[in-house]
């Protein structure tokens, strides 16, 4: 299938529900084959959007199209997506192999055939067993394949995923996360999948929308949302990050200073011309993530900061350092390094230098 | 468990059974005393028998009655069940206009009976429908409408919404949605809400007495020979009864059990 060509077009679409606005005109367009996960805090719209694509809602303005075609006014039933439900919605008097069947059967496809289709779609999630069992009979992971294998039976265009896998437990979740994503690889079909959990859309995602307050903020691959945030609601919300404001400074080629409280700071611009062409004086915030940011020695030139180490926690294969840099207003910077083995020399309460290197930097505008 | 707690369930419980026992025991002397011959207005305790229903078996007029009876309860059941899931179904979900709905399909399950049949034996004569069985069938209906409404109601409600989203969603059209999806999760409530419309029409009397023509059911039969004086039949009948209406509603009680409950215990 052809990743590049645009399956699903939303634009300026608006939903209201009666005076209360939900999303705000957005644009998204879904390319063919593409996992592509919508990320955002409860009531950021995400489900809305969901909703309106598989045709549960109508919208208030706007057009969604499919292969170029309006498809805005389609009933429900004739669009060619199917829906994993958050609750599964598996239908509790029809056995499992009933309630996969159930989309081949108000088609009418003849019952050699379904059957036929069933017990393939049940092999594929590995419930080859399960057919004549009744949902009530199943675990929560087992419903979650089934209700995965009732939607991909019909050869959907794009396969709905409305969180699902919030009701499972972390374990599950984990190989529940790779069990989709191999899925997907193997029927090649484009996954719409929502959540509000960004290590979940960063495990899966070809690409992620990330969506605040009804807006969509920033849509790209989960590397280019974690290095290159164009927002400080992405550079907080997706993984941890540290965050200084200030006032933008002079361009020099790729990098661009800032002015902040803690000093001034050299961040990368490269690849983002809007941030060479913002105005100086502009405010702005640098960012630099945990991992970024290290105890300076000699060769460190840029972005030296001093702080006092305010607590060490120790996680795992890393620990991290929070430390409390600057004056009037104090700063709280998270510094990650890997553990080891003897431990480390530091002491809370000890005063450190800090750096990280300018193209590990990024600005973003206020 | 704490004492107070336990005190006051045990409490409970002590008068639970005591309201119980006032209210049924009276029924078990006619039972008990079916079971004995009657001579010179004496019950005999030393023989006991089953001639009297017997008897009752072989008596024209009750078995008439009773035939009456069961075509009755018959017809309130379809007509009621019919009636009371469409209504269901019909304000599932809507919000204007379905407490006045509501009011006006409990009031005459809630207003006393000879009310009730009152208002039923004045609207027939004013619009000119002869009493007959037809007149006692729809006194029947709306008498038992409530039950099956709210039976049906409630199960809706604990309906997920998602289900029939889901069905839209494979593809399925209004109508598969409401026989494949919708009727087969009502089925239940809908067999309970019969059994228990059943039993009530089966025992119903003053709404009965109120608009009926020539024919007559078995408890209004029952309601004339106690006019009598208490008899060894109507004991057997008494009994029969009795025992027939507890039946049905233990049967209901079965089908009105959440499935999930069901499943949970097996």
């Amino acid at each position: 299938m052809n990743q590049n060509s645009d399956l699903l077009t939303l634009r300026s679409v608006s939903k209201s529900y009666g005076t209360v606005p939900v999303l705000y005109g957005i644009d998204l367009a879904i390319r063919d084959g593409e996992f592509l996960t919508v990320l955002g805090p409860s009531g950021s719209g995400k489900t809305t959007v969901l909703r309106l694509i598989g045709g549960l809602e109508p919208l208030t303005s706007g057009e969604i199209r499919l292969d170029g075609q309006d498809i805005s006014g389609m009933p429900i039933n004739r669009r060619p997506f199917n829906t994993v439900f958050q609750d599964y919605a598996l239908f509790p008097h029809l056995t499992v192999a009933g309630n996969v069947g159930y989309g081949l059967s108000v088609r009418h496809v003849p019952r050699k055939e379904i059957s036929r289709r069933v017990a393939e779609a049940l092999e594929l999630v590995q419930l080859g067993r399960f057919a004549d069992r009744f949902p009530a009979q199943l675990s929560g992971g087992q419903r979650q394949r089934v209700a995965l294998a009732r939607a991909l039976i019909c050869q959907p265009r794009l396969v709905l995923l409305d969180e699902p896998l919030a009701a499972l437990d972390l374990e599950l979740r984990r190989q529940m996360q790779e069990f989709l994503k191999s899925i997907q690889r193997e029927v090649k079909t484009t996954f719409l999948f929502v959540t509000h959990d960004q290590e979940e859309a960063i495990g899966m995602a070809d690409r992620i929308c990330v969506m605040q307050a009804g807006h969509i903020r920033q849509l790209g691959t989960p590397h280019e949302l974690y290095y290159k945030p164009n927002c400080e609601f992405v550079a907080r919300f997706f993984g941890e990050n540290n965050l200084v404001a200030g006032t933008l400074g002079e361009v020099r080629g790729e990098f661009r200073a800032i002015e902040t409280a803690l000093g001034r700071l050299v961040c990368s611009v490269n690849g983002q011309p809007h941030l060479k062409a913002a105005a100086a004086g502009a405010s702005g915030f640098a960012a630099f993530r945990p991992e970024a940011l290290h105890f300076a020695g000699d060769g460190d030139a840029d972005n030296r900061l001093s702080g006092t180490i305010a607590d060490l926690a120790f996680a795992g294969s890393s620990t991290v350092a929070t430390i409390t840099a600057g004056g009037d207003v104090a700063h709280r910077l998270r510094l990650r390094f890997p553990s080891r083995v003897d431990g480390s020399a530091l002491r809370v309460g000890e005063t450190v230098a800090l750096s990280f290197a300018p193209h590990e930097g990024h600005l973003v505008l206020a | 468990m704490t004492v107070a707690p336990r005190l006051s369930t045990l409490l409970l419980a002590a008068i639970t059974i005591l309201v119980a026992a006032l209210l049924y025991s009276p029924l078990f002397v006619p039972i008990v005393s079916s079971f004995f011959p009657v001579a010179r207005g004496e019950v005999d305790w030393s023989s006991p028998t089953v001639s009297t229903y017997v008897a009752l078996a072989a008596n024209h007029e009750i078995l008439l009655a009773l035939r009456t009876t069961l075509v009755v309860g018959a017809c309130t059941v379809v007509l009621s069940v019919a009636g009371g899931t469409l209504l269901a179904l019909y304000y599932h979900g809507r919000r204007a206009g379905r407490s006045l709905l509501q009011f006006i399909i409990f009031l005459p399950f809630l207003m006393p009976p000879i009310i009730s049949g009152l208002a039923l034996l004045i609207f027939f004569r004013e619009i000119g429908i002869e009493r007959s069985l037809l007149t006692v069938v729809i006194g029947h209906t709306v008498f038992v409408l409530a039950i099956v409404y709210r039976t049906v109601l409630t199960r809706l409600q604990s309906m997920s919404r998602t289900l029939v989203e889901a069905s839209y969603d494979l593809g399925a059209t209004k109508w598969q949605t409401f026989w494949r999806v919708i009727l087969p999760n009502l089925s239940s409530a809908m067999v309970g809400g019969a059994i228990l419309a059943f039993a009530l029409s089966f025992d119903e009397t003053m709404i009965t007495i109120l608009v009926t023509g020539t024919q007559t059911t078995l408890p209004v039969r029952l309601w004339a020979m106690m006019r009598l004086g208490f008899s060894p039949d109507i004991n057997a009948l008494v009994a029969l009864i009795l025992m027939f209406t507890v039946l049905l509603c233990a049967l209901a009680a079965r089908f009105l059990v959440p499935r999930q409950i069901a499943t949970q215990r097996s």
